[in-house]
């Protein structure tokens, strides 16, 4: 166990611990208690209780030795069809243990395969159906091809309110004995966008500071954690320093291996925090749109970001 | 050319091969109409071409000859050959031989029905046929296979191979180290052709080659062609010129783009220029995603045309000043740290098995916070280490790595 991590010491172990989303649990549970699941597919915004039902719903089946009938595996990792078809077939050709029907297979990230992947995955599970059940995992469903979607009950998981990531919060500060105002709860709800597990994280750098928890703790943490490439990036760009942008773009995507989308989020986020004039920012905003796009579609990222890079000093150059 | 000017006129010039071209003799006196035709196969540059040419040339025959570069498609063939392999020559004084070249060199698709054409053409021909191909246990060659006597040109010996250099040498006026030679011959492994290539490049106009000279082949001359192809490209005017300039390199297309992307930076210096430049090679990465993930090569064209003309056209006026061009970083990274990713990555694969997540996430989500905590924590790192069954040694090595 890698209780160390609060995000993973505090992931819900069963279904009556996980927070909200009881329109879905509600129906998982007639499932569980039958003890006969269908395929699903997990939809919703990150950090809100899919990967964690998924694991809570093996617990329920099989009990602490969950782990000899779940096979984990991440698109994201493995995007090649083929080491999942592997992996797969390997997994589904042991009988489950424990006296089970069934073994489970988690797919997370789902969305990361690619059609034909997907494709190939589709004819995986009708080949396998007898002898395991697929959890599909995504934030988006519509990047998941429709003959997949209408072979699983779809769930959608819910983006979680202000009181449900406050539930959570107020478990880990009991199980913790934490010291923590009003204040400092209400900015890492505000901060963590409804993830959750961005508010164990949070939280716990927070309480590695001081005895007692306020908010300018967890805004101080918020930005020391926050790497600043991205910020100083942009500024370097702006100032017509293209060279060094560049050279952190490159640090950033090859040394690092970022992935460029999750780049681009954060250079959409900081956008407007630039000290540059507002209609510039529109401007860059939608070149910066034009490039994700192309990265969606499979362009190379350093490419598409360096000539956005070089779009900012270009605009900002000429004021 | 020497490859050309050299070429054999008799079969007694073809450098070894003594075996084959016997077979090839006897099969040639033996055949009838209906008898089988001649495939001869081997390594690239060993004579098979030349040895058909040599015999059409000593026996005083016509020879019609269509290979690999020519489209094959079955009406091109049956434009090209059909008649000419039906009817005697209307002149009727000389016999023909018919040569189809390199048949393993046929696409699937673009010469869709060729090989059914060709297997017309030898059962029909009123002339001998002969077909050369570089491995002729190809499948798509199956059937041709049955109807054909298979004789074998091997590789040319070294020794085979230098007595051919010298001899040129000798006609050229060039005293060349023996050394040089058997350097050049082995270089090529059997490939006499390759041989006779390298040894014009490198003692094309000069009475004399060492072995320094031999360094300028290979990799030396990759990169003095590529750092003349990037001033080409950065410092030129017409489009046309710009996308020139590469076309003689010996790389691949996305390695070239490489080189360009590293050292265009360096090379303008106007930030209105750079972002058009950049612009341009953005398009041009566009196109090369378009080529992988359609399989669509026609796309190619438009690539290497954005990241030639498309940078050339981008700057107002050329840059007077001399740039030292760089390999690109990227490559070199690639190479100079592929141990150290390694063991990140299995680091990072542990980790984001332990918390139920990609590493993309735990790079995005995690890292930076449990970076934190090994910073600000007393005792975090060991009991993390311990908590994710890893070493303090591997945590620090992830931390230093991204930080």
């Amino acid at each position: 166990m890698s209780l160390e991590v609060w995000a993973e010491k505090y992931r819900p172990k069963s279904l009556k611990e996980v927070i909200n989303q009881k329109h879905v649990v509600a129906r998982v549970k007639v499932f569980v208690d039958e003890r006969n699941i269908p395929h699903m597919l997990f939809a919703g915004p990150p950090g809100t209780g899919k990967t964690t039902l998924a694991l809570c719903i093996a617990r329920e089946l099989y009990g602490e030795e969950w782990r000899q009938n779940v096979l984990e595996t991440n698109a994201s990792d493995e995007r090649g069809i083929d080491v999942i078809r592997g992996k797969i077939k390997d997994f589904a050709r042991t009988m489950a243990l424990g006296g089970a029907q069934y073994r489970i297979v988690v797919l997370d990230e789902a969305d990361a395969l690619t059609a034909e992947a997907q494709q190939a995955l589709r004819r995986t599970m009708e080949t396998y159906s007898s002898t395991v059940r697929f959890i599909l995992v995504c934030n988006y469903s519509s990047k998941i091809i429709p003959p997949i979607q209408s072979r699983t009950a779809v769930f959608r998981f819910k983006a979680l309110s202000e009181s449900d990531v406050k539930e959570y919060i107020n478990r880990i500060v009991k199980g913790e004995k934490l010291k923590i105002d009003e204040k400092a709860v209400e900015t890492i709800v505000y901060l963590c966008e409804g993830d959750l597990r961005k508010a164990a994280n949070l939280l716990q750098a927070a309480a590695a500071l001081g005895t007692k928890i306020t908010e300018s703790i967890v805004y101080d943490v918020a930005s020391q954690a926050r790497p600043d490439d991205v910020r100083k990036m942009l500024e370097n760009a702006s100032k017509g320093k293209f060279k060094e942008a560049r050279s952190i773009l490159h640090r950033m995507l090859v040394v690092q291996g970022l992935a460029g989308e999750d780049v681009v989020r954060e250079i959409h986020r900081q956008i407007y925090g630039l000290n540059i004039p507002d209609d510039v920012k529109v401007k860059l905003v939608e070149s910066l749109g034009e490039y994700e796009f192309r990265i969606s579609e499979g362009a190379d990222s350093l490419i598409q970001l360096e000539a956005f890079l070089a779009q900012v000093a270009a605009f900002l150059g000429k004021t | 050319m020497w490859t050309v000017k050299y070429k054999p006129k008799r079969l007694a010039e073809v450098a070894d091969q003594a075996e084959a071209k016997e077979k090839l003799l006897k099969w040639f006196e033996k055949w009838k109409p209906g008898r089988k035709a001649a495939l001869l196969y081997g390594p690239p540059g060993n004579g098979k071409t030349c040895t058909v040419e040599a015999l059409a040339a000593e026996k005083g025959l016509d020879l019609l000859e269509t290979n690999a570069s020519d489209v094959r498609s079955e009406s091109k063939i049956e434009r090209f050959l059909g008649r000419g392999v039906r009817e005697a020559s209307l002149l009727g004084t000389r016999g023909k031989i018919i040569l189809i070249d390199e048949i393993d060199g046929m696409e699937a698709s673009a010469d869709r029905g060729g090989a059914r054409a060709i297997l017309r053409i030898i059962r029909e021909s009123a002339f001998p046929v002969v077909l050369t191909a570089n491995d002729p246990w190809d499948r798509s060659l199956y059937e041709v296979r049955g109807l054909c006597e298979l004789i074998e040109f091997r590789k040319v010996p070294i020794r085979d191979a230098v007595k051919r250099l010298e001899y040129i040498c000798g006609r050229e006026g060039i005293k060349a180290d023996p050394k040089v030679l058997h350097a050049l011959a082995e270089k090529n492994q059997g490939d006499l052709r390759g041989a006779i290539l390298d040894l014009e490049t490198i003692a094309q106009g000069r009475k004399q080659v060492t072995l320094e000279d031999l360094e300028v082949l290979g990799k030396r001359e990759k990169e003095a062609d590529i750092f003349a192809a990037l001033r080409g490209v950065f410092k030129s005017h017409s489009a046309l010129s710009a996308k020139h300039a590469v076309s003689s390199v010996d790389m691949d297309p996305s390695e070239i783009f490489l080189w360009i992307e590293q050292n265009l930076a360096n090379e303008y210096e106007k930030p209105e220029d750079l972002a058009r430049a950049y612009e341009a090679l953005a398009k041009a990465d566009v196109f090369r995603s378009r080529i992988i993930h359609r399989q669509n090569w026609r796309m190619l064209a438009y690539m290497v045309d954005l990241m030639t003309a498309g940078v050339s056209q981008a700057k107002k006026e050329a840059y007077r000043k001399f740039t030292r061009y760089q390999r690109p970083e990227k490559l070199s990274f690639y190479s100079k740290t592929m141990r150290t990713r390694a063991r990140v990555n299995q680091v990072l694969r542990r980790i984001a098995s332990r918390l139920h997540c990609s590493t993309r996430k735990v790079k995005t989500e995690f890292l930076p916070y449990l970076f934190f905590l090994m910073k600000r924590e007393e005792g975090f790192t060991g009991r993390l280490a311990s908590a994710l069954n890893l070493s303090e040694d591997e945590l620090e090595m992830l931390s230093s790595f991204y930080r």
